[in-house]
């Protein structure tokens, strides 16, 4: 089974703000750029991890409409900044998944998504 | 100071149309088509259904979230299906907490957290996730 791409992009800052809101995290490295300068993650601001994974779900969700998952494992292992343009890929149908983010060679999060029966 | 988190009570979440709306606007989803709600909100009907931030609970728990707490790891689990229009009990359990060497912080504290959605029927969503928080330079 072939491979299927969905590009998205550039992320935005005043939705990180939105996503924060919705999770009441006011983790400030996703909120003001200087939080993120200090904590070490560089002058951008830092998409929460839960958008990373919804962007991922998303693209699942176009590939096959309908689809109920059962499970749903992600592991993180970089981050998303702002204006960072991002590719979701999935193989296995949509049992298996990554997101890049464009000039970075690893994927910054992986994903493993079981459907309901 | 707030009680211990490890005692906390259970707490509610509203799953709305208009959230849902938004979340697959910025995530990029299809629209909906019926009330099953976006799977996302697995993740963030949990946070934002416990009783204290995640700001406050982890400071309960003695961890520096002012230092930048990242994510680590995370399963969602769908028993049931989440759907919009529904109320959610939101129950909150602490798995672990250890605190291990770190390639990017030096020592960092991970939170193993497993909060559940439920209604009526019993669980809908669970929610368990990793959430690795530096250890402070003053500790």
């Amino acid at each position: 089974m072939s491979d299927a791409s969905f590009r998205s992009g550039p992320v935005s800052g005043p939705d990180m703000a939105e996503w924060c809101a919705m999770l009441h995290d006011d983790n400030a490295i996703h909120l003001r750029r200087e939080a993120a300068e200090a904590a070490g993650f560089g002058p951008r601001r830092v998409n929460p991890g839960p958008a990373n994974l919804a962007y991922v779900i998303s693209a699942a969700m176009h590939a096959r409409p309908g689809v109920e998952f059962a499970e749903i494992t992600a592991f993180f292992a970089g981050n998303v900044f702002e204006d960072d343009h991002l590719t979701v890929t999935l193989t296995d149908g949509v049992s298996h998944a990554t997101l890049s983010a464009k000039d970075r060679e690893a994927p910054v999060l992986t994903a493993i998504m079981l459907e309901k029966p | 100071m707030m009680a211990d988190p490890r005692q906390m009570p259970d707490g509610w979440f509203d799953l709305t149309a208009s959230d849902d709306d938004r979340v697959r606007e910025m995530s990029g989803a299809p629209a909906r088509t019926d009330d099953r709600a976006h799977p996302i909100h697995a993740y963030l009907g949990a946070l934002a259904g416990m009783p204290v931030p995640i700001r406050d609970f982890s400071r309960g728990m003695g961890l520096a979230f002012d230092a930048g707490p990242v994510l680590g790891r995370c399963t969602l689990r769908y028993p049931g299906t989440l759907r919009v229009g529904q109320g959610y009990r939101v129950k909150t359990r602490v798995l672990s907490l250890t605190r291990k060497p770190s390639r990017r912080f030096g020592q960092a504290d991970h939170l193993d957290l497993s909060i559940t959605l439920a209604d009526a029927a019993g669980p809908a969503s669970i929610l368990e996730f990793a959430m690795i928080t530096p250890v402070s330079g003053d500790e």
